[in-house]
């Protein structure tokens, strides 16, 4: 008891549910003191879950060293806390490698969750007609779906970030390991504020949450929004802290175009990060006040405007998808030449390629909206600029087929889950151009074809490449490898029912399936289809459960590996496993290119006073 | 000699308070008798460039490291300024989002506000700029008391200025947060900014009382350097701001 009560996330929780009954209390007192009816329940519950999220941090303990400064107590940097054992990992670290085994934690969880609300929703839909879901919580579970799923690949992202781009640089950590800290921790209570609103009535917005339709949802949005907003904090503060620490903590003799790729991928994402993921949280702010206070933002017939809100909220949520993809297509550039034994083709176009996609993406938002009433004059130019986003993703799948051309490839676990993100992220892209261009986006707008666009984009930008990454980097973080055989079901349970399901989806959106919709036409046939969909599904989370078995199944029975598994130049793996806690004993000093495998005697990098 | 360099630190710091001064009040009258939009973003892009030049050093994040050591105090303060100045950035888009709304809902119109309140609370928030900057001035030249002073004049500023928003101009406006769209802009738009002034406000007295208690050296002083770039910073915010709800456009009823 005394040890689960010495638990950084067990004190957090506590704190939160009672400041959140505290918040709740003291917003009914202030009511009733200044003479109005004491109970509305809105109002109050978006105060409770402020508090709630505020307490869990105090709970957690990562504001201490903060508190201290503003007391003017002197702090200790470099705490060596891995004394503390499997414990550190439940309570506020500093080490970037602990953070990011919580962040990588935190997505499979979240992960898990979304996937379930899925499998249900999917369910659902094999047949026609409502069988065991009401409608209000089929669209509670396909909106949560989305926002979940999104906040788990933020968090997925941000786990491979922190744990790998100060190892690539040769950091010793973050440029702020506190501002670290809180960036994961207030991602928990925020996740546990967006699953809330399952229990306040769920909402029907789907993820987007557009005005007018948000505004007048049931209570659940509140939750929604507040949590979403709150979590978009992690994210602005882990993109802030990763440029930092590449720009300031790396290497001395690591020059620009020396970095490994995986590091200019963190920064493109991260430039985007920082800066437009305030406008999702401020256009979701705005429809909070609108809620709570009548402010008419989105209310045309008070002379506001619902258009605005999606102006705001796709500059975020566009850009937002590169966010995902660009970690992922940057652990696809680390691996593959690894995995073909050959040097990366056009190092200098692919890092630039991510910082180019991260640019071009600003422009894009309006493709989401040709339908949406807004100005036809800016439908051209959305266009056009959406199109250009295929020139530096098509650089990337250039460099990929050159880089794999006559390599020696071996298929080993990373390899194959590379390779299903480059082909499934080649039909995401493939089916992106005709949401561009004007004249079919205004036929696909809002059909399954985008759903199958959308998942595609993600599997093969995120969930693949994210797979690979684990598998790949497993022996670094836990001294354990993977069984290959448990991670090759997997890759066969996933990989192909995945891609029939996503075809499926956007064949049946060509033939007019709408999205979003609980219930469809039976004469339109798509009800084959819909099962089809659903086994596949089953399957693809099938392979999810096997990857969990292979977890624990390494952890009881797997051997020790210390070595350089996979035989890589990268600096992470020049030094035995698991990782030390200080990073690396001696400087680190590159002496060739990242990615010259197959030149013999060629090395990236050696150790202050190494031959 | 250090004198010569102190005296002409804090000459250029009144110097820039008179400039921003005189240009407060080429805007009001400009808008008074000649309300083109473009001159007075031109005006407040002017006001903004000399307080994030001369009172936010930005020229400081692109000096070179004087020393290589990744331990020392030096090396730390350089990653530090590239981290608040992220912040800032990353900041500027909420504010930025807002002052889009605004463009959108409202156009070449403004609420219905009282013109001296805003004159004064601009005012009040403009010294305040200037005593923060004599304070970081005063701590770099290790001049104590001055500094305490200066730090607890910007401080009482900020409450006024934080008075005079919340609590006047909010008072006497002849609208709420649910009149129409220039209700919600309105409120909104002071109501964000009123609460970086709050946070300021706090970052203030914890320097203040960290101040009285010795924690600040002319050498060492980062806490007052972080405090003063983000109380200009959220200055910057105002100097837009207010043209942007007080001055452009006609008043809409």
């Amino acid at each position: 008891m005394k040890v689960i009560l010495s638990l950084g996330l067990i004190r957090g929780l506590l704190w939160q549910l009672l400041g959140t009954a505290l918040g709740i209390g003291f917003f009914t007192l202030v009511r009733a003191l200044l003479g109005l009816p004491s109970w509305e329940a809105e109002p109050a519950i978006v105060v409770g879950a402020l508090f709630g999220a505020l307490f869990f941090l105090l709970g957690v303990g990562v504001l201490n060293d903060w508190l201290k400064w503003a007391a003017g107590e002197p702090t200790e940097d470099h705490v060596d806390d891995s004394h503390l054992g499997w414990r550190r990992y439940f309570g506020p670290s500093l080490d970037h490698k602990v953070i990011g085994v919580q962040y990588l934690v935190l997505s499979l969880v979240l992960m898990s969750v979304g996937g379930l609300f899925a499998l249900l929703f999917r369910t659902e839909l094999a047949q026609v007609q409502m069988q065991f879901l009401s409608l209000d919580q089929y669209n509670t579970l396909m909106s949560l779906h989305g926002m979940v799923m999104i906040i788990s690949i933020l968090m997925g992202i941000a786990a491979f970030m922190n744990y790998l781009v100060p190892l690539l640089i040769g950091a010793h950590d973050m440029a702020f390991p506190r501002l670290n800290a809180f960036s994961f921790w207030i991602a928990v209570p925020s996740a546990i504020i967006l699953l809330s609103s399952l229990a306040l009535g769920g909402f029907d917005t789907g993820w987007t949450g557009y005005p007018p339709l948000s505004v007048r949802a049931p209570i659940g949005i509140q939750m929604f929004l507040l949590g979403v907003s709150l979590s978009g904090f992690s994210s602005i503060l882990g993109g802030l802290n990763i440029i930092a620490t590449i720009v300031r903590m790396r290497a001395r003799s690591m020059t620009p175009f020396r970095m490994p790729i995986f590091v200019w991928s963190s920064l493109a994402t991260s430039i985007i990060s920082l800066t437009a993921t305030q406008l999702i949280g401020l256009s979701f702010q705005m429809v909070m006040l609108q809620r709570l206070f009548g402010m008419s933002f989105f209310d045309a017939t008070k002379g506001g405007n619902p258009i605005l809100f999606q102006h705001l909220f796709w500059f975020y949520s566009h850009p937002a998808v590169y966010i995902f993809v660009l970690p992922g297509l940057g652990i696809i550039s680390e691996l593959l030449p690894v995995f073909v034994r050959k040097p990366l083709f056009g190092y200098r176009w692919i890092a630039m390629s991510s910082l180019g996609i991260a640019l071009v993406g600003f422009l894009v938002w309006g493709h989401h909206m040709f339908t949406s009433g807004m100005a036809e004059y800016l439908r051209v130019p959305f266009m056009y600029s959406t199109l250009l986003v295929a020139v530096p993703t098509g650089i990337k799948f250039f460099s990929w087929l050159a880089t794999a051309w006559q390599g020696k490839i071996s298929f080993e676990t990373p390899m194959l889950f590379i390779l299903a993100g480059i082909v499934v992220f080649l039909l995401g892209g493939l089916s992106g151009p005709p949401h561009a261009v004007v004249s079919t986006n205004l036929h696909l707008h809002d059909s399954y074809f985008v759903v199958g666009h959308f998942h595609n984009a993600m599997y093969g930008g995120f969930v693949f490449p994210f797979f690979a990454a684990i598998f790949y980097w497993y022996p670094k973080i836990t001294g354990k490898r993977l069984s290959e055989t448990l991670g090759k079901i997997q890759f066969w349970l996933m990989a192909p029912s995945f891609v029939i399901m996503s075809l499926l989806m956007m064949r049946i959106g060509l033939l007019g399936m709408r999205r979003r919709i609980a219930d469809y036409e039976p004469a339109f046939g798509f009800e084959p289809y819909h099962l089809i969909m659903t086994i596949m599904a089953f399957l693809t989370a099938l392979g999810v459960v096997v990857f969990f078995i292979n977890v624990i199944y390494t952890q009881l029975k797997g051997q020790p590996v210390t070595g350089n598994v996979w035989n890589s130049r990268s600096p992470e793996w020049q030094v035995p496993s698991p990782m030390p806690v200080h990073n690396y004993e001696r400087e680190l000093i590159v002496v060739g290119e990242p990615y010259d495998y197959g030149s013999p005697g060629s090395r990236y990098v050696k150790f202050v006073g190494e031959a | 000699m250090a004198h010569t360099s102190k005296s002409k630190a804090f000459r250029l710091g009144l110097l820039v308070f008179i400039a921003l001064v005189v240009l407060t009040v080429v805007e009001f009258f400009l808008a008074v008798y000649l309300n083109v939009w473009l001159l007075l973003v031109i005006v407040a892009l002017c006001k903004a460039g000399l307080v994030i030049y001369y009172y936010m050093h930005v020229y400081r994040l692109f000096q070179a490291d004087t020393t290589l050591d990744r331990n020392s105090y030096a090396y730390k303060l350089a990653t530090n300024r590239l981290g608040l100045w992220l912040f800032l950035v990353s900041d500027s888009f909420v504010f930025g989002g807002l002052m889009v709304a605004r463009i959108n809902l409202l156009g070449l119109t403004h609420p219905h506000l009282e013109q001296t309140v805003g004159l004064i609370v601009t005012s009040v928030l403009l010294v305040s700029s200037f005593f923060m900057n004599r304070a970081e001035t005063a701590i770099a030249h290790g001049k104590r008391n001055q500094f305490v002073a200066s730090t607890a004049i910007t401080l009482i500023l900020g409450i006024a200025f934080l008075v005079g928003v919340i609590g006047v101009e909010w008072r006497i406006a002849p609208f709420g947060p649910a009149d129409g769209a220039h209700g919600a802009v309105f409120y909104s738009m002071t109501g964000f900014h009123a609460f970086h002034v709050f946070t300021g406000i706090i970052f203030l007295a914890i320097v203040l009382r960290n101040g009285l208690r010795g924690c600040y050296s002319s050498e060492r002083h980062w806490g007052v350097e972080a405090c003063a770039v983000y109380w200009h910073f959220v200055d910057v915010v105002w100097i837009f701001y207010y043209p942007a709800l007080y001055l452009i456009g006609t008043v809409i009823e």
